[in-house]
């Protein structure tokens, strides 16, 4: 380890490390713009220079690694005046639109004038126009009168996509950022570009206009619609512009996971969060019920548990069949193997996820769920399933998860399943698969659940809620304990459970 | 003849075809790289060049022998050569006055460095401006190919050497060395964040070597008289001859070889005749437009790196422009200005932004439209820029700045 000290503190780094990243673990801030923990340094934003004992220039921070007895300060009077200039030049040029921009609020420009500088500007010379509103491929908007020209876009582009769509073109003050022979961006990694941009120059037409950056609250999360996994941040706000209410997901941003994901995340996650709504089994009351027998999960537990166990002493072989899915958390997979196969000995427990779609070769798997490997490794029977074989012998069908109607149409479950005499459904949403059971009852996403996954890559990740659920719905998690409760066969196994935490601390 | 004289490089310029082989062979041509590659070894002719302390032609003055001193030894990894003949500093015209009189002391200069340092491939970087000059270059190529000083087994010894031309495309930045480095590899031309050096990390991510044009034509004269008799030509420290591209408002512009450390004054008033038109020195840049100018007053001073460096300027690539009384130093301002903003490349918010907006002001005093405070601000913008970038040219854009508002304050608010 290197020993130096910054701003009269002592700290110590690994050897190669630079001096921005030295003093960002040791709670120092050095603002920059250019500057990205992905990509190797390119010292061209000079927001960044520090001052270092001994030499007669201020050297950039995010370029200088640490040397044993460095002496370093990031604050001093002559970094500040330099800083200063720094912003006074970027913002020379600059649109000054903050008012109509998406970044404000979370824009690293806007933050470093306001922490360093709030100096009136002084640049008396016509502004020249540049393009605004240039559409970029993959919903992306550029405005040139906002880019600072970091490259941040570029290099992304070059070094993580590979597919080098932008570049930079002219040079000087004219230098500027486009599509290198207008072909536009087109990857499944594009919108990382414009939360990589520092400024509001790339804009997501996803989000434009949609909010505030200062309302949104930031929980975090996994991304549910792959195995992988990617750590994300899920961004809610009540409505707009502060009205109270349901929190509604406005934005999903990716968060640093190194083991997983790194910084990024694909466009699938990104832009996939409409699931959260789109036909949402939310009030009990509501224009679902019309054609749906919403019941309550409290309503539903002790009916479901009565019946199960009438079931479990009729014959030999028990007339249930469960489907559960790789939606559910590790906890919840556990408790159904408690409640159906543990106690009720069940033996039809089939798992049925959304259908694979193609990998990306990068983050994206072919599986679209987020708990495959884990329903594995607690041993549930992850292959193809008919409705015939679930019908058979069954006089109680329970279903988790609206994932059956990715695999078949509901008028042919309906059909298969008309002699089967009791169906229940467990799912958030419903798009026409609820007309074939007796009860449909609201559950969560996991979005809105404490819980973990396994990833494709085997790793255990837990997470909490992100979102709040409707009012009506129950975690599964929640509900798997309430019915093994109720169906008492061993009842003082689920008396702990009063969280998913409690759930992992009791499995093997 | 004296032997020393065979250390000007312009020796024999009035000869008719020096720039074929034939004549140049005839004039002693490729005796230095027989010698070298035949008698001494690759230590042997650093160690020459690194006695002889010479200082780069190209701009910065780092000494050659030093330079390639860093090129890590002991491997047989790939290394290259890079001859700058980008000649983009305005006011320098040296290194084509060289490249078509005599390409084949370039290519012999290019042989001893390649051998020195192990290197078995090198590119001549040329301004895409001299077509006619790189065509040339490539006809001595074939040449020195032809009868054995280029190619496999030079001289029948075990040291090979290819030498191939490539053009830029007329951007200034691309004669910093890194940037070059960028241009051949067919990126676009921006400085690199140093360190790395190219020396240890250059072209295609190998030790290079970057040398001016003027630098390696040095080095056969070294290697065929020796350290010794270079350093007695011009100064002990600072030795050998300096080829200066005098232009402006001369009677006599044209390129001038004078030991290093010849006086200024001399340079401008006997060989280049004095200032034209019977007018009056006003200002002088003595190293290219990156030097900071000097005045009338300051003109009695010697043309080496470290006296131009006391006297606040600095030798660059020896290019000296005069200015005369008659030239109003708004117009140079805004020649300067408009100079740095047009070739800044952009990378770093200093440079780029700096640059324009000091050109913006020029332009305006220069139309009359000056404001109040406006030399207080080029001050305030150069001095932002100064010491504050990615690559030098920040400090070429300032340094000119900085000393044409210092010692012409006066003249530029008196504009309107
Ligand atoms: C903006 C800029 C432009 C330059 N242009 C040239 C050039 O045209 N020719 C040149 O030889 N060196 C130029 N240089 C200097 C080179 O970076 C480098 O120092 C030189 O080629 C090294 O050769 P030398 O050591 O033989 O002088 C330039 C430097 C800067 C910063
Ligand atoms: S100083 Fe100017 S030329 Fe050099 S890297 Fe920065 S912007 Fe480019």
């Amino acid at each position: 380890m290197v020993s130096l000290v910054i701003n009269g503190q002592r700290i110590s780094a690994a050897p190669g490390t630079t001096i921005l990243e030295a003093a960002r673990e040791a709670g120092i801030e050095i603002p920059h713009l250019c500057y990205h923990p992905a990509f190797p340094p390119v010292g061209t934003c000079r927001l960044c220079a520090v001052e270092i004992e001994g030499l007669p220039k201020l050297e950039p921070a995010c370029s200088t690694n640490v040397k044993e007895g460095m002496v370093v300060r990031t604050e001093s009077p002559r970094v500040v005046e330099a800083r200063r200039n720094v912003l006074e030049l970027l913002l020379a040029e600059h649109a000054m639109d903050c008012p109509i921009c998406d970044k404000a609020g979370e824009c690293r420009l806007q933050d470093t004038y306001q922490a360093y500088s709030l100096a009136p500007g002084v640049y008396a010379e016509d502004k020249t126009r540049r393009g605004k509103k240039i559409a970029l491929g993959g919903g992306l908007l550029l405005d040139r009168e906002r880019c600072v020209l970091c490259t941040r876009c570029v290099r992304f582009l070059e070094s993580v996509t590979k597919t080098s769509e932008l570049g930079v073109f002219e040079r000087g003050d004219r230098s500027e950022i486009g599509c290198v022979e207008g072909r536009l961006v087109d990857n499944n990694y594009s919108g990382c570009l414009a939360e990589i941009c520092p400024v509001g120059a790339i804009t997501d037409s996803d989000f434009r206009f949609k909010t505030r950056a200062w309302f949104l609250e930031a929980r975090e999360t996994i991304c549910p619609l792959c195995g992988r996994g990617c750590a994300v941040f899920l961004e809610s706000h009540p409505g707009f512009p502060r009205v109270p209410g349901t929190a509604k997901a406005y934005r999903v941003r990716s968060r640093r996971d190194e083991r997983v994901n790194g910084h990024w995340i694909c466009n699938v996650g990104r832009y996939g969060y409409g699931y959260l709504e789109k036909s949402r089994c939310r009030e009990l009351a509501g224009p679902l019920a019309k054609t749906l027998n919403l019941k309550a999960a409290t309503d539903v537990v002790a009916p479901l548990a009565a019946e199960l166990r009438a079931l479990k002493y009729k014959g030999r072989q028990t007339r249930v069949a469960v489907v559960l899915s790789d939606w559910l958390t590790n906890e919840e997979l556990f408790l159904a193997g408690a409640v159906f196969r543990r106690d009720l000995e069940i033996g039809r427990c089939h798992l049925v996820g959304p259908r694979d779609g193609s990998p990306d070769g990068m983050l994206l798997t072919a599986e679209r769920s987020p708990n495959r490997a884990g329903a594995k490794a607690l041993g549930f029977n992850t292959e193809e399933t008919t409705l015939e074989a679930l019908a058979r012998d069954t006089d109680l069908l329970i279903v988790f998860g609206p994932f059956l109607q990715d695999r078949f149409r509901p008028a042919d479950i309906a059909s298969a399943w008309a002699g089967v005499k009791t169906k229940v459904l467990f799912t958030p949403r419903d798009e026409g698969l609820g007309a074939a059971f007796d009860l449909v009852v609201p559950t969560v996403w996991p979005a809105e659940k404490d819980g973990s996954f396994t990833n494709c890559q085997g790793l255990i990740r837990s997470f909490s809620p992100a979102l709040a659920p409707p009012p009506s719905a129950v975690p599964e998690w929640r509900l798997l304990t309430a019915l093994g409760r109720a169906v008492g066969l061993n009842p003082s196994f689920y008396i702990p459970f009063r969280s998913a935490g409690d759930v992992r601390r009791a499995m093997p | 003849m004296n032997r020393e004289d065979e250390l000007f490089l312009t020796r024999d310029f009035g000869l008719d075809h020096l720039h074929r082989l034939e004549t140049y062979v005839s004039r002693g041509g490729y005796r230095a790289a027989a010698k070298a590659l035949k008698t001494m070894t690759p230590d042997a002719v650093l160690e020459e060049v690194k006695a002889a302390n010479l200082r780069g032609r190209g701009g910065a003055g780092f000494p050659a022998g030093i330079k390639w001193g860093f090129v890590p030894r002991g491997t047989d990894a790939l290394r290259y050569l890079c001859v700058n003949a980008d000649e983009g500093e305005p006011g320098t015209f040296k290194d084509r006055f060289l490249m078509s009189h005599n390409p084949h002391l370039l290519l012999e200069g290019a042989i001893l460095a390649s051998y020195a340092v192990g290197i078995r491939t090198a590119y001549v970087y040329i301004r895409g401006e001299y077509e006619s000059i790189a065509r040339r270059l490539e006809t001595a190529v074939s040449e020195a190919r032809a009868s054995g000083w280029l190619g496999d087994h030079i001289a029948g010894t075990g040291f090979g050497l290819e030498v191939f031309v490539h053009r830029g495309a007329g951007a200034y930045i691309c004669g910093e060395e890194t940037a070059l480095l960028e241009s051949l590899e067919g990126k676009r031309g921006h400085p690199r964040l140093k360190p790395p050096f190219p020396a240890s990390i250059g072209l295609f991510r190998c030790p290079t070597v970057i040398n001016n044009v003027e630098t390696l034509c040095h080095i056969p004269g070294i290697i065929r008289h020796g350290a010794e008799a270079f350093l007695k030509r011009g100064l002990p420290r600072d030795g050998g001859t300096r080829i200066f591209s005098v232009s402006g408002a001369v009677a006599r512009p044209g390129c001038y070889e004078l030991p290093t450390g010849s006086s200024l004054r001399e340079l401008i008033y006997e060989r280049a005749g004095g200032v034209r038109d019977g007018r009056k020195l006003k200002a002088v840049i003595p190293g290219g437009l990156s030097a900071p100018m000097l005045t009338e007053n300051e003109i009695d001073v010697r043309m080496d790196g470290d006296s131009l460096v006391e006297a606040g300027s600095m030798l660059g690539s020896g290019a000296v422009i005069v200015i005369d009384d008659e030239t109003p130093m708004t117009l140079v301002l805004e020649k300067i200005t408009k100079f740095y903003a047009h070739e800044s490349c952009g990378q770093c918010t200093p440079c780029r932004v700096g640059t324009a907006w000091m050109a913006r002001i020029a332009a305006r005093l220069r139309a009359g439209r000056r404001r109040n405070g406006d030399v207080d601000t080029l001050h305030r913008l150069a001095s932002g820029i100064k010491g504050r970038t990615l690559c030098p040219m920040g400090d070429a854009a300032a340094l000119p700045v900085l000393a044409l508002v210092a010692k012409f304050r006066d003249e530029l608010e008196r504009s309107s």
